[in-house]
């Protein structure tokens, strides 16, 4: 089978292009001994089967990183080369194309966004460049699906350029880059349109400023209100009315009382429902993650994905630049919070996005710390929302504060350096509401397959260390540090074992212990700051290694203590 | 203040304020980094126009040929224009 390679600089479409050209069997995977992501599929054209491979998107091919080098690599693995192009940005998508015609594959160029370039005033005459470049172009726009079947056809008369010379040095090309843009495109000028006023508003630093606090105060309304209403509304009657009852009497009627009753309802009985108390596998351990976490994974994913499908994150990240810059950091780490803000594992994933170790470091470890992550928020906000929203306020200030702090210190401990930021900012696009929606889909689902087996074996586990009286030994192991540094009841060391599993759950097992406010509050800033739970720990071993990772931990748990007997002092004294 | 230095050789980009326009004369920054900057569209002879400069040594956003960019004090000083 012959392989066609579709190359093309980032953000030009060219995975719109693959899809449209693939079937349903495609393959993602990473290159071989690198994370360069690539994925590579099949197409049928004129009867004869090409495999199609999705080459990364790089503006060049000269091997300065891991992407260019596999993109480098993959090039020369293919038979045909389709080169995609943005033609709104014809110039800088240039000098990739000839570094590909240089190395005289047969090659079509396909010139993508072409209906853009009307709209922009961009005037390029096709069949200059066609012949210029000595290959063939195809207009193309892949979102609307124009030109993708003159594509597939013109593979057939892919042939390599004879027209650009090779090789050329890097001034040259710039050069024949230049001189075939004085010869094919005229750009008119035209007013700026209001959509763009109102893009340049969202960065300009006196308009910018309000309209971020306005956002994120909207985002984190919409988050929690409509969280609320999802389960008042849905979910509490669904879980009371008739999950409930329903699987009490299913229990009751084959293990009516005894170890395997209690493992699977716990304390639950038809009269009285316990969903949050009663340890049961199949009360506590359903009501957790659907009733009480999953509605908030759906709204703040929603959210997420509308600010990232809008082109909204860029422009945030100019505006708290300065800021993140006195914490080591730059503007783009607000991205990994972001993601954090939801779960650790991606948030520490998308860390790579910064550029030196120190900065992935530092945002890495103050994120593990204190950035609690969705399904954390949800049970503190359920559990502390009911002694008043003050209890909610102080363990998220807390938070802010030690985020603050931290990063302040870690930027003049950790050794390395902290460059500046240089971000393309992508025009705001209409987010598509059918993308919109997959994507929440997609993000509950997997949420649900990750968090329902762990809630379940946390539970278990619980029971087990109850009914060995393994709970009651270690209690009184950490007590002289959990109550008397920490004013906790001994009985929260429970809660500080399943956090390392998960910590939705570990907050779950703060209510049967009938603390106080306070308690609950100081319990909370612990929980969220004394170590990550176990998927975010292997995440971080592995981007960070072993002794950064232990540098991490030593800081997780000095923090937390200190955090924690402060508060306590302030909250209920000494 | 000139519009060009003594020399002719242009003055940073970091001395344009919120709208004003200019032509890009040179990058004087390492080879690699050049690079980089001309495949974001960032090279000689673009005329770029400053849409926001952050407060308190803050990123510039500038606009070269309709692409957007965010870029550092730093790096935007050395890239010298010429106004227009």
């Amino acid at each position: 089978m012959k392989k066609i390679a579709l190359t093309g600089c980032p953000n030009v479409g060219k995975s719109v292009v693959f899809s449209r050209l693939t079937g349903v069997n495609v393959i993602s995977s990473n290159y071989p001994g690198t994370t360069v992501d690539f994925t590579k599929g099949t197409t049928a054209i004129g009867g004869e089967k090409f495999e199609l491979i999705d080459v990364p998107g790089t503006y060049s091919l000269e091997p300065t990183s891991k992407a260019e080098e596999v993109a480098q690599t993959m090039l020369q693995e293919g038979d045909i080369v389709i080169n995609v192009v943005d033609a709104t940005h014809l110039e800088r998508n240039l000098y990739l194309t000839l570094e590909i015609l240089e190395r005289k594959k047969p090659t079509i160029v396909a010139l993508n966004l072409w209906d853009e370039t009307k709209h922009l005033g961009i005037d390029i005459d096709v069949e200059k460049l066609e012949q210029l470049l000595g290959v063939p172009i195809v207009k193309t726009c892949a979102l609307c699906g124009t030109g993708i079947k003159e594509l597939a056809s013109a593979v057939g008369d892919a042939k390599p350029s004879k027209t650009i010379e090779s090789p050329m040095s890097e001034e040259e090309r710039w050069l024949r880059v230049g001189e075939i843009i004085r010869d094919v495109q005229v750009v008119h000028h035209r007013h700026h349109t209001i959509r763009e006023r109102i893009a340049d508003a969202t960065v300009k630093p006196a308009t910018g400023i309000p309209i971020a606090i306005l956002a994120i105060l909207f985002v984190f309304l919409f988050i929690i209100e409509i969280g609320n209403a999802i389960i008042e509304y849905l979910l509490d009657p669904i879980f009371c009315n008739y999950y409930g009852p329903w699987i009490v009497g299913v229990v009751n009627s084959f293990a009516p009382s005894g170890l395997l009753h209690d493992l699977l309802i716990g304390t639950s009985t038809v009269e009285a429902l316990d969903f949050e108390q009663s340890l049961g596998i199949l009360t506590t351990g359903i009501y957790v993650p659907f009733g009480m976490v999953l509605p908030f994974i759906i709204t703040f994913y929603f959210m997420l994905s509308l600010l990232e499908d809008l082109g909204y994150l860029p422009r945030l990240a100019i505006l708290v630049d300065t800021g993140l810059h006195k914490l080591g950091l730059h503007g783009s780490a607000i991205v990994p919070t972001i993601l954090g803000c939801g779960c650790n594992v991606p948030g520490a994933l998308a860390t790579r996005i910064l550029e030196t170790k120190k900065q992935r470091f530092i945002a890495m470890t103050l994120m593990a710390i204190t950035v609690p992550c969705m399904a954390q928020s949800a049970m503190i906000i359920a559990i502390l929302g009911r002694y008043g929203i003050k209890w909610i306020l102080i363990v998220y200030s807390t938070l802010f504060v030690l985020y603050i702090s931290l990063g302040l210190v870690l930027k003049r401990v950790v050794k390395g350096e902290s460059p500046e930021l240089l971000l393309e900012v992508p025009p705001y696009r209409r987010p598509d509401p059918v993308t919109l929606l997959k994507k929440t889909w997609s993000k509950a689902y997997s949420f649900l397959a990750e968090a329902v087996p762990f809630v379940i074996l946390g539970i278990f586990i619980v029971n087990l260390l109850y009914v060995f009286g393994i709970v009651d030994v270690l209690s009184r192991v950490f007590s002289p540090i959990l109550t008397t540094l920490l004013g906790l009841p001994e009985g929260a060391i429970i809660a500080l074992i399943l956090g390392v599993l998960r910590k939705d759950i570990a907050i779950g097992m703060l209510l049967p212990l009938g603390m106080s406010p306070q308690q609950l509050t100081i319990a909370c800033i612990i929980l969220a700051t004394y170590f990550p739970c176990i998927a975010t720990f292997f995440v971080m071993l592995h981007e960070l290694g072993v002794r950064y990772m232990l540098k991490a931990a030593g800081l997780m748990v000095a923090v937390s203590l200190s955090a924690g007997i402060i508060m306590r002092m302030i909250l209920i004294g000494i | 203040m000139s519009d060009t230095s003594p020399d002719g050789r242009g003055v940073p980009l970091t001395s344009l304020l919120p709208g004003e326009r200019a032509k890009i004369i040179a990058l004087e920054h390492g080879k690699g980094r050049q690079h980089h900057f001309r495949t974001m569209g960032l090279m000689e002879g673009k005329i770029v126009k400053v849409i926001a400069a952050q407060p308190a040594r803050g990123p510039f956003v500038i606009d070269v040929e309709g692409t957007q960019i965010a870029i550092g004090r730093g790096m935007a000083r050395h890239i010298l224009i010429q106004k227009i």
